[in-house]
């Protein structure tokens, strides 16, 4: 058990979704520090916007929710161009210190997703620090933004890279993300129609209510949820081998932050669209039940395959939702609570009885990115079920960019700003992305990639078999000549502070002596 | 030199152990071969191994083949380990000591300066600091990994069984429900074939250098 | 004794080098130039010998000395060229095999071994290898003992017969069972030799020729 965590020196989005937290707008931008002394005089005026991660109460001694949050993260470079003793640097990880697109081989960034053709703020040197900014709407995230500005003019030295590409070609000096919108309303959707974001996992001390551990946490022998060690997620506490997780020194730079990945994801609304048409006229089901087949839950609620195999069964459970809505609505306790519990199964569930993947296809997006113990084919092999799982779990950030054109196409600009936040890149990220995502061994499938953000290059064996319930008669289905659905356009990896090191790395007293 | 050949990693270590406590270690070992598969059902599992081994070398037992080669005079004897097993070790060591710690510790148990599977880190430098490269390495399938050749074997067994049992005198349809259910029972044999994944950047630039000298034809000449 | 498993072999051999020098060069030095020089996969000498699933080749030039002071500092006196083997059938067997399809290559590398200038033939060559080698004491197959053209088979027709599956889906049941028919007179399915992968193949099979038919 690890003690208690210090939320107030924890960057917010660690432990935050704040998408999740009624912050449906965010800035994105990044900056370069010219000389090392104004990079620190600047960040030091940053320090006091810096959203920290306690909890949000409307009354008593926990903070008042804010109408807009700031964070912020360097790369190794700026680290370097922060003045950081090269001890220190020289303690973080191989692949954190290469930088996203030198690991481009590794992670499958290759064609039309290769670093050459990433967003022109990528091509050339100088990313130093990711600057954050969620908004409750746009003018919120206006004002601080002008702020931050402000503040950076102010101190000289420090400039806000150019270069993000926008709608209509027009490049801007920051990457804007936005909930995607239907009828006025914020939906948890993303550009392709699915419901997005579900399931980001639960680790001990992150503040978080506990009836939210099932289906989030670690699985034990007894088949109990179970928290994720801290260490898996915040640097400086034990992780799931016991030990703390490799870190550079002093303790209180590494103490309390984390590393973060952050991938600029365009998605080929086009390309989907019409590779789901295309397939969907041979498919003995809905084409929704063929996007719910690609991705492991329906597009439209979310619902996973393991609850809803197939369109009968969706339709039923559709029917029993909006029942209990209605009763709920009224008033009906009783309603609200079996409402709850049916909710409940969006996320708390497993893979057991779908050993063959004909409810969820074993190749499927979340069964692939959230193995959920599916690894441990025969019970009692490994020292847990989920054994193979707890050290390769992803805390899930980001928003989707771009949309709300008339006419969404490959060429309009929209897709995800996905950010994902670890103790280790290479065992957690790179690991899924390498291995779950563009490979499949694991899984038994060969070479077979992910739908939707895999590789694939259209040819005849990039494919997805949609499993079938053996003796039932029925063939599996394949869908074959994967095209690239999503193309990565930028992105680079981050190192997430404490506010206690944010303020030493400002005051240039990191000192690892 | 190169540890990778395809989609395999082949992992030589070389750890002392004390001359009595390796016959204990043989003992153990030949408990885990009389009671196969009891204590191998974590590694079946997993799954990434074609073949591995553990070979105890008595401190007495270096092979000497001629009067005129030095007699060995060892104080510890000796345990190798040799595996080949799919994706590399810097990439694969969180499943195998995560999936399987007490099996790994059942098997490095008497070695000198064992330290336990978990905490992760010092059984990571333990294997590394005793590992040996190799100087050659082949493996005659780099396409395929371990489940790749396991699931082609049951597939053609399968593809033969059913090509025998089709008949000149059944309909078409017929033949069409009997395909449908071959596929149905052979759906998880069906991955694609294809490439390993890049199990390091170092690999990839011995490679690169590799093909460099074989295009430049200058790979120096040996001194024998 | 467990150096097999069903019909698979693991073999473990140590041959010591000579302590000698060649053009001021040390023995065991030359002995690990060569074979890190050795051409790789299907170019690999082990790819022309029968039945090789995995095999390896380095220098053992020392044992590690485990840190702290309360171990004793081993020291080998001789260097070692470990050759390991796994491989389908018995071991005279695979040694022929070895001798009769590499010999140059056998000559080459365990020229400096101490003793192999004895070894003439491939009678000697076996008695040899059978004097280096090691009892393994715990041998684990993850994977098959059948001959490796059965398994060179086997991966073949998984190669091609789900190119063959994705191609034909939605195809009606006369053209699927014709194209099905003619697809497995194509593979020979029976023929474990032809058409199948090659030993230490790197890329896949061109099956192009298979569809256009």
């Amino acid at each position: 058990m690890n003690r208690p965590l210090d939320l107030d020196d924890i960057q917010g989005n660690i432990c935050k979704g704040y998408g999740r937290y009624g912050f449906p707008k965010a800035r994105y931008f990044f900056l370069q520090f010219h000389t090392p002394d104004q990079g620190r005089r600047c960040l030091h005026q940053l320090i006091p916007l810096i959203t920290n991660a306690e909890p949000w109460a409307a009354d008593g001694d926990s903070p008042l929710k804010p109408d807009v949050t700031t964070n912020i993260a360097f790369t190794y470079a700026g680290l370097e161009a922060l003045g950081l003793p090269q001890r220190s640097l020289n303690g973080f990880p191989g692949e954190f210190r290469m930088g996203m697109k030198s690991r481009a081989d590794i992670l499958g960034d290759n064609g039309p997703s290769a670093p050459e053709h990433w967003d022109p703020v990528w091509q050339g040197e100088g990313i130093h620090a990711w600057v954050s900014i969620n908004g409750r709407d746009m003018d919120a995230v206006e004002t601080r933004f002008s702020v931050i500005r402000g503040i950076i003019s102010d101190t000289g030295g420090v400039s806000i890279r150019p270069g993000h590409r926008g709608a209509d070609n027009t490049l801007l000096p920051w990457q804007d993300a936005s909930a995607v919108y239907e009828n006025g309303k914020v939906t948890p959707k993303e550009h392709f129609g699915y419901v997005d974001g579900i399931g980001n996992p639960y680790f001990e001390g992150c503040g978080n209510d506990p009836s939210r551990l099932p289906g989030r946490g670690k699985l034990n022998k007894e088949g109990q949820w179970q928290p994720l060690a801290t260490g898996e997620f915040i640097l400086g506490h034990v992780d799931e081998a016991q030990e703390y997780p490799l870190a550079p020194e002093p303790h209180l730079l590494a103490h309390n932050g984390t590393f973060m990945v952050y991938r600029k994801l365009h998605e080929n609304v086009t390309t989907f669209h019409h590779y789901v048409d295309s397939v969907a006229q041979d498919f003995d089901g809905s084409r929704e039940l063929l996007m719910a087949k690609f991705s492991g839950r329906w597009p439209d609620n979310g619902a996973p395959l393991t609850l809803a195999p197939d369109d009968e069964a969706k339709a039923a459970l559709d029917q029993q939702l909006a029942s209990l809505t209605e009763k709920a609505d009224k008033g009906d306790a009783c309603a609200a609570a079996q409402l709850k519990a049916l909710k409940d199964q969006w996320i708390d569930f497993t893979y057991a009885d779908d050993k063959h993947g004909s409810r969820c296809p074993i190749g499927a997006h979340i069964r692939r990115a959230n193995t959920r113990a599916s690894l441990e084919t025969q019970k009692g092999a490994f020292n847990t079920p989920s054994a193979l799982d707890d050290r390769r779990r992803l805390l899930r950030r980001g928003l989707p960019y771009g949309g709300g054109q008339k006419e969404a196409s490959d060429a309009t600009e929209q897709g995800i700003i996905f950010m994902c936040l670890g103790a280790s890149i290479e065992r957690q990220f790179e690991f899924i992305q390498q291995q779950w995502i563009n490979y499949s061994n694991d899984f038994h499938l060969g070479n077979d990639k992910d739908v939707l953000i895999g590789s694939n290059n259209g040819r005849l064996t990039d494919k997805h078999i949609i499993q079938t319930q053996p003796k039932s008669g029925k063939a599996p289905f394949f869908c074959s000549h994967l095209p690239r659905m999503v193309e990565t356009r930028g992105g680079d990896y981050f190192f997430i502070p404490s506010i206690t090191a944010l303020n030493m790395i400002a005051q240039g007293i990191i000192d690892p002596t | 030199m190169s540890n990778v050949a395809g989609k395999a990693y082949g992992m030589n270590v070389l750890t002392p152990l004390r001359w009595w406590t390796a016959l204990w270690q043989k003992l153990i070992f030949w408990v885990v071969v009389k009671t196969f598969p009891y204590f191998l059902k974590g590694l079946l599992t997993l799954s990434l191994i074609h073949y591995a081994r553990w070979t105890i070398i008595n401190r007495w037992s270096f092979p000497r083949l001629d009067k005129t080669q030095p007699k060995e005079t060892l104080t510890y004897s000796y345990m190798l380990f040799e595996s080949n097993f799919n994706g590399s070790w810097d990439q694969y060591i969180d499943s195998f000591s995560f999936a399987i710690p007490g099996g790994l510790d059942m098997f490095w148990r008497w070695n000198i300066k064992y330290p336990k599977s978990i905490p992760l880190h010092d059984f990571y430098h333990y294997i590394r600091f005793n590992q040996i490269e190799c100087d050659h390495y082949y493996n005659a399938y780099p396409l395929a990994s371990a489940n790749d050749v396991k699931s082609a074997k049951r597939l053609t067994g399968n593809l033969r069984s059913f090509a025998d049992s089709l008949t000149d005198n059944m309909t078409d349809e017929a033949f069409m429900d009997a395909y449908r259910q071959f596929l149905a029972d052979n759906q998880h044999a069906l991955g694609s074939m294809g490439d390993s994944p890049l199990m390091s950047t170092s690999h990839q630039l011995v490679q690169h250098h590799k093909q460099v000298n074989t295009a430049h034809e200058k790979q120096p000449e040996e001194e024998a | 004794m467990a150096n097999t498993f069903g019909n698979s072999y693991g073999l473990t051999t140590l041959c010591p080098i000579i302590n000698g020098r060649h053009n001021n060069t040390a023995l065991d030095k030359i002995t690990r130039r060569r074979i890190q020089l050795l051409k790789e996969n299907s170019a690999s000498p082990f790819a022309r010998i029968p039945n090789t699933y995995f095999a390896r080749l380095f220098i053992l030039n020392d044992v590690f000395f485990e840190q702290g002071n309360d171990v004793a500092r081993d020291h080998l006196k001789s260097k070692y060229l470990v050759f390991t083997s796994n491989f389908h059938g018995d071991l005279d067997t695979y040694l022929s095999g070895m001798w009769q399809h590499a010999e140059a290559e056998i000559r080459h590398i365990w020229q400096h071994a101490v003793a192999f200038n004895n070894v003439q033939n491939e009678k000697d060559f076996i008695a040899y290898i059978k004097k280096c080698q090691l009892t393994t004491s715990l041998f684990f197959n993850g994977s098959t003992d059948d001959t490796l053209q059965d398994q060179l088979k086997s991966l073949y027709i998984k190669q091609a017969f789900t190119e063959f599956a994705l191609t034909h889906q939605g195809k009606t049941a006369a053209q699927l069972r014709a194209a099905f028919n003619q697809f497995i007179r194509q593979v020979d399915i029976h023929n474990p030799v032809s058409p199948a992968w090659s030993p230490g193949q790197e890329t896949l099979s061109d099956l192009n020729p298979l569809q256009q038919r």
